[in-house]
């Protein structure tokens, strides 16, 4: 889960008392608007994004107004303003007015955790307000510190000295940054960055950096996070029904990692291991619906709620359901192939029987028990299906799979459904 | 601020060398919940494949008790700290504890042994949070930790495997030791990585199953020196995921296959500001190809068509090329493979069921000899007959009912009540067995099984049934009285001919046992003491020689066909003896179960049990009829054998509860109120009794539970409150009727204004509830089968199973004057303002309307009193409802639990 922008992140700054600029939402009254321009000078526009979305100023979705008649126009212009990043399109709910701070300087923050170093990092720069990516190293400090003793000042002004970052700098971001590192470890976060912070003036030469942009995301697996009491639907825009509804039992033994590959695809892999979903999934490439990762010796239970779901949401498009891992090594078969089966069932009976080709790869314990019950199962159904032994590649089970979903496009479907007496 | 470890590593610790240091001989290891559901299984198999070097485990609350294994029991202990004054000494520790308690787990080791030397985390989904502590605690006090969400690490040379599954339940089969070490980010690919490799004859040295958080507290680099440094390592696989930079900066001194996956996952991504970015190129399955490339010196990935790799290695995306990879990167040294190959990777088809369609040639891959000992188990398969279900706790839950919440409608083996309705109380009888409805030849044979054993007189449950009877009981208990009867030592013979018959037949290729089969084979081998009786023998009950000549004569003259009663008939003719009735009946019930029990979709329990469920239907539905309504050889006026010969078991229902065989309309009316009340789901209060009463008896030990007893359970939860109640709306429809003068309830030109009469009862009805309000009385009494607690917020209500028997009557052009009087009475009560929408009218009404008219007649003339017609309504829902008793007990005598109805005194209140 993400948050972008102050709306939220300024209830988040407030925690641990980082200043930061002042925000109204899309609900602030006409009054509220004009009194933070008369506070301000001006105030930035910002269209709200649920989840996080970049590079927002660079597409031109950044408004700023002067009087209340611009920002309301601009209020308009991003009010739905539409989104790309990374193929993906996200669509504004919302605006925000942040009051603008003059400021000479802009820095760049970032507190995440480095695969390099192997310990939570900061990234710092008084080079701020651009695309930071673009610096030259040099003009960057990355500098780990131990997580036993938390984010201190001494890190940061080493780190501030190491690029030489202006005298008049250090003192106040030294007294303010390390507060971010309880937001950072206390409630669960693996990115907090601030973008820019630009550096206030009092007029007597003392500054004080206030935060005029917030990221972060969060740690779905730190139950910490929830102390933070953050609406539900913060992020929903990031994650379909189907994998909402998944996602709900990730609270018990067992992956249940989904993500829709294609809302058309005719191809709906029941995957066991990570290893298994990432093969199959860039195998399958289009002809997939969901990219899954079920292994982690699921319940039964757990396994059964989750067949349902990916049935109901599913089935009825796939022309090919396939079930495919590895050789586990603690994944019941039996009770995973037991639960998958008893789902199928369960879903014939509550939705209809349709046609359907089932396509099997599998290895680990209880492997043929649990075969054995999935043939009862589809015996009793009257689907036809091939079982492959887990000394079969797995990608040439794959290419089987994506056999038989030509078959079913190209007349198959047709011929399943009149062999079991049903509609195509 | 770190102890120095290994001099390569001077910014932070790593004490591990060499592979070979990862897991020895030596290591001692103590195993943190160890009693939880995933170490109960994978810790004894890590014990005895280690040759026994688990030295404890803990587990709170647990202290004293034993990890029994064939290697050595493992004791537990509360805690850690218990264990190190017990004076246990170890220098590893895994841990299996849930994710919250990892953390505090991985200190509490720290702080309490000093000897520890490596930690290896299972535990999947640890916040980033607790792994940045793991890892400072580690570093700090020099200690290697694995994981954490790993399958920890096993060295096939020193039969040694620490932490999690690798090589699940038989490492042996997977782990050969060669001389391939494989780092792997997933745990179940570090094992199938191991099987592919032996396809071409690499075996393996150490399989590592890294992990892949955040924090790899393990990884790519230390991994990387100590491959180096391992002898008998003499190339490696890495397996390696998008995420992190642990191995952009490897360089290899050995030479590694590097699979890199994951190209599709760059598109799920969802950028979250710069900091990414700024860390470095992209940290994207892409870029890890390129890593890999560049350091092997190659600007290919391998595939088989395009086998590029150098010395140093290849780059492979499809776990398949791994073995390929490996023999051509290695023929580059002049190294072979470590043994024969162990199969191939070629398609091998184990189980195929094409249905009969005429597939295309590449989807009908042969099926294949399994490898060993999958061959065997595969081959035991064949030697099992029927489905065996798993035994699992089925209080409240069934594998035969179940009831939609929202609709209210129940299925009987996915079959809804709806459509159980349309079709005759045979049918549905065995349906409820056998999970699917039997074809005509089928039901011909049901049909002379249940007659032949209906007539109860003589029988001493009768008699009890008449003596309950007479002593003022409910319907339910008197028939419980006669059921009480039927024990195992009545059946004992036809479950035994039943079970014979299984195992005679069962590797015949008998598919049908409605068509002609040659049974010669099964001639010669069977026991004939088991289904002949000599001729010359006492007859069992002077009942059974008739019965059984009259058994025979109905299967001809019904034109039955049965490969069973066939083979009974000639093996008694080869002996010169004669069938038994008990024998017949077997031959009957196991035709019935035959496809089902070859399909797997019933166990060979249900068939062994059948002829006993079929002797109490015919015993309840016989001993409703009182023993003045009984002799020898005629039922209710009816001779046995015509019975047999012509009645449908639903006609002599209809006969021993109202004396007289129905004309079309009625049996089909009685066949439709049979269905409609077959089950409310496993929760209703009958199924209750009955799944309580298998419960009891231990179904753990099928064989021991009397399923006589099953029915007495159903029987005995049913009451005036429950079964008992539709009489509630007869009486209601009586009182409206009574002085009505109607002649023909079937009649729509029975000349009455049904809508004046509900509106003149829903004015007195409205009167009579303020009245009751104005009093106080909050608990006044509500008109019987109106409105409902699902079907009630719209305008105009229904209830769907009440339309759709309304629906099938409308078709056959019934008609019911009660039924319409209740759509009537709906309106009235809303225009007279008693409701404030139309109430629905519910399905108990439909079988107060039907059954009222079927008995409508004789209670017009005087012939049946008010207490025989509540009478008669019980006993119609027992009958009903048998249906859905015999499928609850025999699916809880198939699937559950000794005992497994109780509930737990913690979940049980006291009322003061």
């Amino acid at each position: 889960m993400n948050i972008t922008g102050l709306r939220h992140g300024a209830k988040l700054l407030d925690l641990v008392g980082f200043p930061r600029s002042e925000v109204l939402g899309p609900e602030a009254s006409d009054q509220e608007i004009k009194s933070l321009i008369d506070r301000c000078g001006s105030v930035f526009i910002k269209p709200i994004f649920k989840g996080g979305v970049g590079k927002k100023g660079k597409s031109g979705l950044l408004g700023r107004a002067s009087d209340l008649a611009a920002a309301m126009k601009e209020k308009e212009r991003l009010y739905f303003a539409e989104h790309f990043h990374n193929n993906t399109m996200a669509k504004a709910e919302g605006v925000t007015f942040e009051g603008a701070v003059p400021a000479e300087f802009e820095i760049y923050f970032s507190l995440t955790d480095s695969t390099e170093f192997r310990a939570p990092t900061i990234t710092i720069t008084h080079h701020g307000g651009m695309d930071i990516e673009e610096l030259p190293p040099t003009m960057i400090a990355r500098i780990p510190f131990d997580p036993l003793t938390g984010l201190k000042g001494f890190v940061i002004s080493n780190a501030l000295k190491s690029i030489n970052a202006p005298a008049e700098l250090i003192s106040p971001l030294v007294q303010h940054l390390p507060k971010l590192w309880d937001l950072f470890h206390q409630y669960g976060m693996t990115t907090l960055e601030l973008n820019p912070i630009r550096m206030k003036s009092d007029g007597k030469g003392r500054l004080t950096p206030v935060a005029c942009d917030f990221k972060c995301s969060f740690d779905g697996d730190d139950p910490n996070v929830d102390r933070l009491g953050l609406p539900d639907d913060l992020d929903t825009s990031s994650y379909s029904n189907f994998e909402q509804e998944v996602n709900s039992l990730r609270t018990y033994q067992g992956q249940s990692d989904v993500f829709v590959i294609n809302e058309t695809g005719t191809i709906t892999a029941m995957t066991f291991g990570g290893g298994a979903n990432a093969l199959v999934t860039e195998l399958l490439g289009d002809a997939a619906t969901i990219s899954s990762d079920f292994g982690g010796n699921p319940p039964y239970a757990k396994m059964h709620d989750i067949s349902r779901i990916v049935y109901k949401y599913w089935l009825n498009q796939s022309n090919v359901l396939f079930i495919i891992g590895g050789k586990a090594n603690n994944t019941d078969i039996f009770e995973t192939f037991r639960a998958m089966a008893d789902a199928l069932r369960d879903h014939f009976n509550a939705y209809g029987a349709q046609p359907l080709y089932v396509v099997v790869g599998r290895g680990g314990p209880n492997l043929i028990r649990g075969m054995s019950y999935m043939k009862d199962t589809l015996d009793a159904l009257g689907l036809p299906y091939q079982m492959f032994g887990f000394d079969s590649a797995m990608s040439e089970v794959v290419n089987y799979a994506q056999a038989a979903d030509d078959w079913m496009k190209n007349g198959g479907r047709e011929i399943v459904a009149k062999r079991m007496g049903i509609q195509a | 601020m770190h102890p120095q470890g290994v001099a390569a590593f001077p910014h932070y610790f790593v004490g591990v060398n060499s592979l070979a240091e990862l897991a020895t001989k030596e290591d001692r290891v103590c195993v943190l919940n160890i009693t939880g559901g995933e170490s109960r299984t994978v810790t004894p198999v890590s014990h005895i494949y280690s040759g026994g070097n688990i030295v404890c485990g803990t587990s709170p609350g647990r202290s004293g008790s034993m990890v029994k294994t064939s290697a050595g029991d493992i004791p537990v202990f509360d805690n850690m700290a218990e264990a190190v004054n017990a004076g246990l000494k170890f220098n590893v520790v895994v841990v299996y504890l849930p994710p919250s308690g990892v953390r505090d787990g991985v200190i509490e080791a720290v702080r309490v042994n000093p000897n520890l030397k490596k930690i290896v985390i299972l535990t999947e989904k640890v916040p980033v949070r607790d792994a940045r502590i793991i890892r400072a605690v580690g570093q700090m006090h020099g200690i290697d930790i694995l994981g954490p969400n790993c399958l920890g690490v096993a060295d096939a040379h020193n039969h040694v495997r620490i932490g999690g599954a690798l090589g699940g339940s038989a490492p042996e089969e997977s782990l050969i030791p060669g001389s391939v070490a494989i780092y792997s980010n997933s745990g179940n690919f570090t094992t199938t990585i191991a099987v592919y490799l032996a396809t071409a004859g690499w075996g393996t040295t150490v399989s590592l199953s890294s992990g892949k958080d955040v924090y790899i507290q393990y990884a790519a680099p230390e991994w990387t020196h100590a491959f180096h440094n391992d002898d008998r390592s003499k190339a490696a696989v890495m397996y390696i995921e998008p995420g992190g930079y642990y191995e952009r900066e490897l360089k290899f001194e050995k030479p590694v296959i590097a699979c890199v996956v994951g190209r599709w996952k760059a598109k799920l991504t969802k950028a979250c500001g710069h900091a990414g970015a700024i860390a470095g190129s992209g940290d994207n399955a892409l870029a890890k190809e390129e890593w890999f490339m560049e350091k092997f010196g190659v600007d290919a990935l391998f595939t088989p068509d395009n086998p590029v790799c150098s010395g140093k290695g290849a780059v492979v995306t499809n776990i398949s090329h791994i073995p390929l990879a490996m023999t051509a990167v290695m023929a580059k040294h002049g190294a072979k493979p470590d043994f024969a190959p162990v199969g191939d990777l070629s398609l091998k088809c184990w189980f195929s069921n094409t249905q009969g369609l005429d597939l295309p040639a590449h989807l009908t891959p042969p099926v294949v000899q399994a490898l060993a000992p999958y061959d065997d188990q595969i081959a035991a398969l064949g030697e099992q007959v029927g489905v065996v279900f798993p035994r699992q706790t089925m209080k409240d839950a069934s594998g035969a009912s179940m009831m939609d919440s929202k609709t209210q409608v129940t299925r009987i083996h996915g079959v809804s009540v709806l459509d159980s309705s349309t079709h005759t109380f045979e049918e549905n009888l065995v349906q409820s067995l056998i999970r699917e409805y039997p074809d005509a030849n089928g039901s011909a044979l049901a049909n002379i099984a249940l007659n032949a054993f209906v007539n109860q007189a003589g029988k001493v449950g009768l008699a009890a049934a008449d003596a309950a009877r007479g002593a003022g009981n409910s319907p339910n208990t008197s028939l419980a009285a006669a059921v009480a009867m039927i024990g195992p030592k009545d059946v004992a013979k036809s479950r035994d001919v039943a079970t014979a018959l299984v195992a005679l037949f069962k590797k015949s290729g008998l598919a049908d046992p409605g068509q002609a089969f040659d049974f010669s084979a099964q001639l010669a081998a069977a026991d004939p003491a088991m289904f002949v009786t000599p001729m010359n023998a006492r007859k069992c009950c002077e009942l059974s020689a008739s019965r059984c000549d009259a058994m025979i004569e109905a299967v001809g003259a019904r034109s039955a066909k049965s490969v069973f009663i066939d083979f009974v008939q000639a093996l008694a003719a080869k002996q010169g003896g004669r069938v038994n009735c008990a024998v017949l009946l077997a031959a009957i019930t196991t035709h019935l179960a035959w496809k089902p029990l070859m399909r797997k979709r019933i166990s060979a329990m249900t068939v062994t049990n059948l002829p006993w469920h079929f002797r109490i239907f015919s015993t309840l539905i016989g001993s409703a009829a009182s023993s003045a309504q009984q002799v020898t050889d005629r039922f209710c006026g009816v001779e046995n054998a015509e019975l047999m010969r012509g009645w449908s078991f639903t006609e002599t229902a209809h006969l021993a509860l109202l004396g007289n065989r129905p004309d079309a309309e009625a049996l089909y009316a009685f066949s439709v109120l049979l269905g409609l009340i077959i089950s409310n789901g496993p929760g209703t209060i009958s199924a209750q009794g009955a799944k309580g009463a298998v419960s009891a008896d231990g179904p753990e030990s099928p064989e021991r539970v009397q399923v006589n007893k099953g029915y007495i359970g159903f029987l005995t939860h049913t009451g005036y409150a429950h079964g008992g109640n539709g009489f509630e709306a007869i009486a209601f429809l009586l009182d409206r009727f009574r002085s009505s003068g109607l002649k023909d309830p079937g009649s729509a030109g029975h000349g009455l204004d049904l809508a004046a009469m509900a509106t003149g009862y829903a004015k007195e009805y409205k009167g009579y509830k303020s009245k009751a309000k104005a009093e106080g009385n909050i608990s006044y009494d509500k008109i019987p089968c109106v409105n409902h607690p699902v079907f009630k917020d719209k305008d105009v209500n229904y209830d769907p199973r009440e339309v759709f028997v309304n629906e099938l009557f409308k078709k056959r052009g019934a008609y019911n004057v009660f039924h319409e009087f209740y759509h009537q009475l709906v309106l009235a009560l809303h225009k007279t303002g008693v409701s404030k929408n139309v109430y629905c009218v519910n399905v108990d009404a439909v079988i107060a309307v039907i059954l009222l008219k079927m008995l409508w007649q004789p209670y017009a003339d005087g012939k049946i009193s008010d207490e025989t017609m509540e009478a008669a309504a019980f006993t119609t829902f027992l009958f009903g409802r048998m249906i859905g008793s015999a499928a609850e007990i025999d699916d809880h005598t198939n699937r559950g639990r000794n005992m497994d109805t109780r509930t737990a005194a913690s979940a049980c209140s006291y009322v003061s």
